[in-house]
């Protein structure tokens, strides 16, 4: 049983073998068809992470009241470290925040010339990066953080920043996620199609196949067996396309003024792109001996 | 010929309409097991519709049908290739795989029925040496005439010691030398047991059989025969309520 069954498998391997022309020409319709798809996966990979990152950069100004101790200061600012998605941080003390407001003003320092640092409060500007959940609970919880250090008397951040990060995640979520899900639907359709139509032409042998006693198995295994193979290897082969045209994309996002690090679609969206391709190919084999 | 009582195939008031059109109606007749049975008439008359309907080709719509101890009405999709691994056919177009060779032809009803390669190489040898294809074995049926792709057909039917072989017009496309030889060869295989049905419309084809049944059908209804029993009935009738509804998916 499992060796006539293996035989089978085998059988719609071969049989790719028997008109190399048409399936080859399917072979690069399914090819170009999920390298598409797989473009624009990866375009919007990216733009969804490179939105994603900017929008969850905040920044908080912490002011402590004056005349909180220095020892003190020192202490709660080494506790900002531990913050989640802590990035970086600038303190000053009221001395070094006039020396700094100082130099901003250039040739009106003198403007100030009579304040001494006591004037000023001790801040601190620390730089977060939210993570991918709700940028306004992150933001929540880490004003709480900081509000329950002692002295803290004010805390500034721009709530405009975590407006645009909602947003875009609301997005990327009601129209970005279904529209990648169509686009592979549609994807899929036209490869279970090209699949469909390459079968055509062994219909006869179908026919002759039913007309000899073949089970249903064993007509449908090599044919299902050969249009997930097709699937499978269209979707390989539009993965290394994809790789070629990541490292052109790469080198043109590395430039100025974008900047931007252009990464390759993850293990997951890959794995999809494939084995959707290949899934399309073998419900297609099916949808195709039905009719 | 018809020695035996026991029927290979049975038909009670059969008909079969493709829409408006009655292909057959009201056909009843009996054929023993190693039975040789000639369906004749002009084209139209039905024979095809009847032969498709024997093995399961079409669904059986209209009256009751046994063919080797399968009942015909409702059979069910799964159990049709178990009726047709009892059931052989030849047709007049061969229906065979033209890339391939003709030992791969033969050997397909024995693959299918899962038979260990040794046998089936034994098998398929034996039955391409009956036929005069042993040396054309490795041959793609492409390279073949006609007459040598209709034996390749033959063979491929008798490959599996069939209990039933039908043939539609298998001699519609071969010379009268040809056809003739052909007859010969499905004598040989009605001698060792192998009922048949065969349907044609040459006169000749029938004569080389002298002791066949003839079953004449004209427009649907069986319009004479060769014999008289009481599975036979030869007086056309009209189906009684109306045109039966075609089945959808009227293939198999």
């Amino acid at each position: 049983m499992i060796a006539r069954m293996a035989r089978l498998l085998l059988r719609g391997v071969a049989d790719l073998g028997r008109n190399p022309l048409a399936q080859a020409l399917t072979l690069c319709a399914v090819t170009l068809t999920a390298f598409l798809a797989g473009l624009f996966l990866l375009l919007l990979v990216n733009l969804n992470q490179a939105l994603l990152s900017a929008g969850g950069d905040f920044v908080f100004q912490v002011y402590w009241a004056p005349g909180t101790p220095e020892d003190a200061l020192r202490d709660q600012w080494a506790r900002l470290d531990a913050l989640p998605g802590f990035q970086a941080k600038t303190t000053y003390t009221p001395a070094q925040a006039l020396d700094e407001l100082g130099l901003a003003l250039g040739g009106e320092a003198k403007a100030i010339g009579g304040l001494t640092g006591g004037a000023l409060p001790p801040t601190a500007v620390v730089s977060l990066r939210a993570p991918e959940a709700d940028p306004a609970v992150f933001v929540q919880q880490t004003l709480s953080a900081l509000q329950g250090l002692p002295g803290v008397a004010d805390i500034h951040y721009s709530a405009l920043q975590v407006d645009l990060a909602r947003s875009w995640q609301r997005f990327a979520r009601t129209v970005l996620w279904p529209l990648i899900g169509l686009l592979g639907f549609t994807a899929a359709l036209v490869v279970g199609n090209t699949v469909r139509l390459s079968l055509a032409g062994r219909r006869d042998e179908v026919d002759i196949l039913r007309l000899v006693g073949a089970g249903r198995w064993y007509i449908q295994l090599p044919l299902l067996v050969g249009g997930a193979v097709q699937g499978l290897a269209g979707g390989a082969l539009a993965l290394g396309l994809l790789a070629l045209a990541h490292l052109a994309l790469a080198d043109l996002a590395a430039t100025p003024p974008l900047n931007m690090t252009f990464a390759f679609l993850p293990l997951g969206h890959c794995l999809a792109l494939a084995g959707g391709m290949a899934l399309a190919g073998a419900l297609a084999s099916l949808v195709a001996l039905r009719e | 010929m018809d020695t035996t009582p026991e029927p290979m195939v049975r038909v009670q008031h059969v008909s079969h309409n493709f829409g408006a059109h009655w292909a057959l109606r009201n056909v009843t007749f009996s054929l023993g097991k190693g039975g040789f049975l000639f369906l004749c008439g002009p084209s139209g008359a039905g024979k095809t519709t009847l032969l498709r309907l024997l093995h399961g080709a079409l669904p059986l719509g209209r009256g009751a049908a046994e063919v080797a101890g399968f009942q015909l009405k409702g059979l069910s999709g799964a159990r049709v290739p178990l009726l047709r691994r009892q059931v052989s056919v030849v047709f007049q177009d061969f229906r065979i795989l033209p890339g391939r060779s003709v030992a791969d032809n033969v050997a397909l009803p024995l693959e299918v029925r899962a038979v260990p390669r040794a046998t089936v190489r034994k098998r398929v040898n034996a039955v391409l040496r009956s036929l005069g294809l042993d040396d054309k074995a490795l041959c793609p049926c492409s390279w073949l005439s006609g007459g040598e792709q209709q034996r390749v057909a033959i063979a491929r039917a008798i490959v599996v010691n069939p209990q039933l072989l039908l043939a539609d017009e298998p001699t519609g496309n071969l010379d009268r030398a040809l056809a003739l030889h052909l007859m010969e060869i499905f004598k040989q295989f009605n001698t060792f047991g192998t009922t048949i049905i065969l349907a044609t419309h040459n006169r000749d084809v029938m004569a080389a059989v002298p002791g066949a049944r003839h079953l004449e059908l004209t427009d649907g209804r069986v319009t004479a025969a060769s014999w008289r029993d009481a599975d036979l009935e030869v007086a056309p009738a009209e189906p009684e309520d109306g045109p039966a509804r075609p089945k959808p998916g009227g293939r198999r």
